[in-house]
C-alpha cells in the first residue's frame, strides 16, 4: 500500500471536518502533531488509527477507532471535541476553550 | 513485565514524586503531558507503548489494569509506583503535583 504523506493526511482531516460540519483544531502545533501521528499510524498499520488509541492488532479489531472514530459524534456533542481533539464542534471552537483529555468511550 | 521496558529519562529539579508515564508517540495529549512535566521542572521517565510488540503491550496493559484497577488509556501516569492517573487533564495533574 502506498504510504501517505503529511499533506495527504492533512487533506483527509480537512475533508472529514468539512463533511461533518466540524472544524479541524485551530491549535496548529497540536494539530500538526496529530496529523503526523495519523500519518505514522497509516504507514505503520495501513489505516488511519486514531493517534491517541493503540491498536488491538488488526483493522477489524480497530474498526471503531479508525479516524473519525465511532465515538467522535457523541464526544463532539458532549465535550465539543473528539477523543484526540483533532476535530471540534464549531461552537466549542468559537468559545476559545482549550480541549482537554476526556474519558475513552471505547470499551466502556 | 514493565520493568523490562526501555524508558527515556528526563532530568528535572523536582524529583518527587517519582513519575513514570506510559504514552503513545502519536498522541497529542501524551506530548502535552510530557511538555507539562518538563515545563514544571519535574524529573520523569516515559515509554511509548506503540513502539513495542503487541504481545508486550498487551501484557503491560493487563499488569497495569490488575495493579491499578483502571483500564489503560494514554497518557497513563504512575506517581511513586502507587497511584495512577489516566489521560491528561492539566488541572488534575496540577492538583496531584501540588502546583497552584
Amino acid at each position: 500500500m502506498p504510504e501517505k504523506t503529511i499533506e495527504q493526511t492533512a487533506l483527509f482531516t480537512r475533508m472529514v471536518a468539512e463533511k461533518q460540519n466540524w472544524l479541524v483544531n485551530p491549535d496548529k502545533e497540536f494539530t500538526d502533531s496529530l496529523v503526523e501521528g495519523l500519518t505514522v499510524n497509516f504507514n505503520r498499520y495501513g489505516y488511519y488509527l486514531c493517534p491517541c488509541r493503540d491498536t488491538e492488532g488488526s483493522r477489524e479489531l480497530d474498526a471503531d477507532v479508525l479516524c473519525p472514530c465511532t465515538y467522535s459524534w457523541q464526544d463532539i456533542e458532549e465535550h465539543g471535541h473528539c477523543y484526540c481533539a483533532l476535530f471540534l464542534s464549531k461552537k466549542f471552537a468559537a468559545s476559545g476553550a482549550q480541549a482537554s483529555g476526556i474519558a475513552d468511550r471505547r470499551g466502556s | 513485565m514493565r520493568e523490562t521496558l526501555e524508558y527515556t529519562t528526563v532530568e528535572g529539579d523536582k524529583k518527587q514524586p517519582a513519575i513514570v508515564v506510559f504514552s503513545l508517540s502519536t498522541c497529542g495529549f501524551c506530548k502535552r503531558a510530557l511538555v507539562f512535566l518538563e515545563t514544571n521542572h519535574f524529573a520523569y521517565s516515559y515509554a511509548h507503548l506503540d513502539k513495542i510488540t503487541l504481545d508486550q503491550k498487551t501484557a503491560i496493559k493487563k499488569e497495569l489494569l490488575d495493579e491499578f484497577g483502571t483500564a489503560v488509556a494514554f497518557p497513563f501516569v504512575i506517581f511513586d509506583g502507587k497511584e495512577a492517573l489516566v489521560g491528561f487533564v492539566e488541572e488534575e495533574w496540577k492538583k496531584k503535583l501540588g502546583i497552584a
